[in-house]
C-alpha cells in the first residue's frame, strides 16, 4: 500500500470513528482507484471548476467517505472540514452534494445514476470536440439496477471512447445477485475491457491510460476493506459501522 | 402539436447551437427534415427512459441544451427519480416534451394512460410544468423555456381547444370574466376548448393555465373571493390551486381508479364526465348547491 493510500484509509477511519457514520469497507474497496484517477487525469484542486478538467463521478455514492477524504489529501480543502460528517450544518453528508464540496461533479446517492449522468457527459465533450474524459465509479451491487446496463448499451452504441468505467468488483453481492464473470459481461456490451488488482495503483493507471474508440470498462478486483483483515473477515458485519476506541486503534494497526 | 414541436426545435436550432434533441424511439420519421439539417442534433437513443433523462443532465453538464422526447407514462412515472435526482436535485436544464397525456392514447388501454405526469413533475423541486392547448402555446412555452437553465416539462396534445389566447410563460389567462360571478372555473390543456362550450352562457369565470409551475398566484388571488371547480383531465392543476392561497377549490375530474376502456379520447372523456355536458352539469350543480368555497383570511 502507497503511503497516501494509507493516508486516505487512516482519515476515512478517524472520522468514521469521529461522526459514528461511514461505509469503511466500501470506501476501502476504492481507495486506490480513486488515487489512479487523480493521478492520470486532469484537474486543479486549486480550480475545481477548471474548464477543460476531466470528470470522476462516484456513482456508487455511498462510498461518499473515501472521496471526500481522497480530495482532501490531494489538496481540494482541509481533511479537517471532513470530520463533521454527517452532522448538521456540514457540507459533507454521508453521500455528496455537488454544489456544497469541491471536486464533486455529480450528487449520487441512489445506486444507478452516475452512469447514465457519465454517459451523457462523456457524450457532450465528444459531440463538441473536447478531448475531456470521463470516469466514473460503478460498484458490483449497484450493477444489481438496469439503469447501469441500460447506459452501458448506450455508450457503446455512440462509440464513447472518452468514457471509462472502472468497476468495483468486490463481490459484495455473493449474498444475493453477484455479478459473475464480469469482463465477458462487459465485453458483450461493447466495451473494451481490462482486468486488474484493484489495490494496485500502479496498474490500474496504467490501465487508464489505454484508450480507443470504444469505452472503456476496468474491472477492478477489490476486496471490501482492504488494508485491514478484521474488515475484510467481517465485511458484512461492517457494512455501515464506525468503530469504537478500541476497534479503531487495532484497525489502524493493521493499516500500518 | 407534435408538428409544432418539429418546428419550434427546427427554429430555435437554427440560432442556437446547443439545442440537441434526445429521443425514445419516437417521432424520429417526422424529424427527418431536423436531422438532414442538423446531422449529429438529433439522437434516436433507444428504448429507455431512465437513461435518456440521465443522459440529458450530464448533456447538460457538458453545455448542451438536452430536449428528451418520449411518451409520457415511461418518462415520467417509470423515470421518476432520474429527473428528481439527476434533473432536479442536481440542478440540471433539461426539457422533457411528452406525448400520450392523460388518454391521448385512449384505444392502447390502462398501460399507456397517463393522468399523474402532469402532478408528479409539479412536486419536484424547480421544475417548471406546462400543459400547452394548442400549436401556438406550444412554441410560445417552448420557446420560453427550453434554454432557461432549469428543469421542464411540457406535455404535448393529440388535440386542440380552438382558441387563440395571449399565452405567456407563467402566465394563467382569464378567458372568461362573468360580472358578479361567484364561481371560477380553471382549466388547463386542450379540454379548455369542452369547458368554454359548456360554461359560455353560465353565470361563470373562466380561467386557463397553460403554466401548471410556476402557478400564477396573483391571478388566483384576482377571483380569490369565488368558489373555484377546476375542471381537468389530469392531476396536477387542482393540487397547484389548493396550494396556492388564497383559493381552495372542488375538483371535477379524474376517479381513484384506472379507466379499463379503450375506444378514443372522446369516447372516454364522454364516460368520465369530462364532455361538455357532463362539464355543465357539474359546473351547474356547483353554483346552485354553493358547493366549494373561498378561503377565508
Amino acid at each position: 500500500m502507497d503511503d497516501l493510500a494509507r493516508q486516505i484509509r487512516e482519515s476515512i477511519l478517524h472520522i468514521s470513528h469521529h461522526s459514528g457514520h461511514g461505509h469503511i469497507p466500501t470506501c476501502f474497496s476504492i481507495v486506490e482507484m480513486l488515487c489512479a484517477v487523480y493521478r492520470t487525469m486532469r484537474h486543479d484542486p486549486k480550480n475545481p471548476r477548471w474548464e477543460d478538467r476531466d470528470i470522476l463521478i462516484l456513482s456508487k455514492g455511498h462510498a461518499a467517505l473515501g472521496l471526500y477524504c481522497t480530495l482532501a489529501h490531494l489538496g481540494y480543502f482541509p481533511i479537517e472540514d471532513v470530520y463533521a460528517f454527517g452532522a448538521f450544518g456540514s457540507d459533507f453528508g454521508c453521500h455528496a452534494d455537488r454544489f456544497k464540496v469541491p471536486g464533486v461533479e455529480l450528487s449520487t446517492g441512489s445506486l444507478g445514476h452516475g452512469i447514465g449522468v457519465a454517459v451523457g457527459m462523456a457524450l457532450g465533450f465528444k459531440m463538441s470536440g473536447s478531448t475531456r474524459r470521463v470516469h466514473v465509479i460503478v460498484g458490483d451491487g449497484e450493477a444489481n439496477e438496469g439503469t447501469v446496463w441500460e447506459a452501458l448499451m448506450v455508450a457503446a452504441n455512440m462509440s464513447l471512447g472518452n468514457l471509462t468505467v472502472l468497476f468495483d468488483n468486490n463481490r459484495s453481492q455473493s449474498r444475493c445477485l453477484p455479478i459473475d464473470n464480469p469482463e465477458a459481461k462487459f465485453s458483450a456490451f461493447g466495451f473494451d475491457v481490462s482486468s486488474v488488482d484493484g489495490h494496485d495503483t500502479d496498474a490500474i493507471a496504467r490501465a487508464l491510460k489505454e484508450t480507443s474508440g470504444r469505452p472503456r470498462a476496468i474491472i477492478a478486483n477489490t476486496t471490501k476493506g482492504a488494508g485491514c483483515p478484521t474488515l475484510v473477515t467481517d465485511m458484512f458485519a461492517w457494512h455501515r459501522r464506525s468503530p469504537n476506541p478500541a476497534e479503531l486503534k487495532t484497525l489502524l494497526g493493521e493499516l500500518r | 402539436m407534435r408538428q409544432q414541436f418539429r418546428d419550434s426545435a427546427t427554429r430555435l436550432a437554427g440560432t442556437d447551437e446547443r439545442l440537441i434533441l434526445l429521443f425514445g424511439d419516437i417521432s424520429f420519421y417526422l424529424f427527418n427534415d431536423f436531422l438532414r439539417q442538423y446531422p449529429g442534433r438529433l439522437l434516436n437513443v433507444g428504448i429507455c427512459e431512465n437513461t435518456l433523462i440521465s443522459m440529458a443532465a450530464g448533456m447538460n453538464a457538458a453545455g448542451y441544451h438536452p430536449v428528451v422526447h418520449t411518451i409520457a407514462p415511461f418518462v415520467t412515472e417509470r423515470s421518476y427519480e432520474q429527473v428528481k435526482l439527476d434533473l432536479c436535485y442536481n440542478r440540471f436544464g433539461c426539457t422533457i416534451v411528452t406525448c400520450g397525456g392523460s388518454f391521448d392514447y385512449a384505444w392502447d388501454g390502462a398501460t399507456h394512460h397517463c393522468y399523474t405526469d402532469l402532478e408528479l413533475m409539479r412536486m419536484l423541486p424547480g421544475m417548471e410544468v406546462m400543459q400547452p392547448g394548442s400549436k401556438k402555446e406550444f412554441d410560445t412555452l417552448f420557446t420560453s423555456c427550453y434554454a432557461d437553465g432549469n428543469p421542464s416539462y411540457i406535455r404535448i396534445a393529440a388535440d386542440e381547444h380552438g382558441l387563440d389566447l395571449p399565452v405567456e410563460f407563467g402566465r394563467g389567462v382569464v378567458v372568461k370574466e362573468h360580472p358578479g360571478a361567484d364561481t371560477t372555473v380553471a382549466t388547463a390543456g386542450p379540454i379548455l376548448g369542452n369547458v368554454v362550450t359548456a360554461c359560455s352562457d353560465l353565470p361563470v369565470n373562466i380561467l386557463y393555465f397553460p403554466t401548471i409551475k410556476p402557478m400564477d398566484r396573483e391571478l388566483l388571488a384576482r377571483f380569490g373571493d369565488t368558489r373555484f371547480v377546476v375542471v381537468h383531465d389530469a392531476f396536477g392543476l387542482f393540487e397547484a390551486i389548493n396550494a396556492s392561497s388564497p383559493v381552495a377549490a372542488e375538483y371535477h375530474g379524474l376517479p381513484d381508479d384506472f379507466c379499463c376502456h379503450y375506444g378514443t379520447l372522446r369516447d372516454i372523456r364522454g364516460k368520465l364526465g369530462l364532455d361538455a355536458a357532463g362539464i355543465r352539469s357539474r359546473v351547474e350543480a356547483s353554483i346552485r348547491t354553493g358547493n366549494g368555497y373561498a378561503k377565508t383570511a
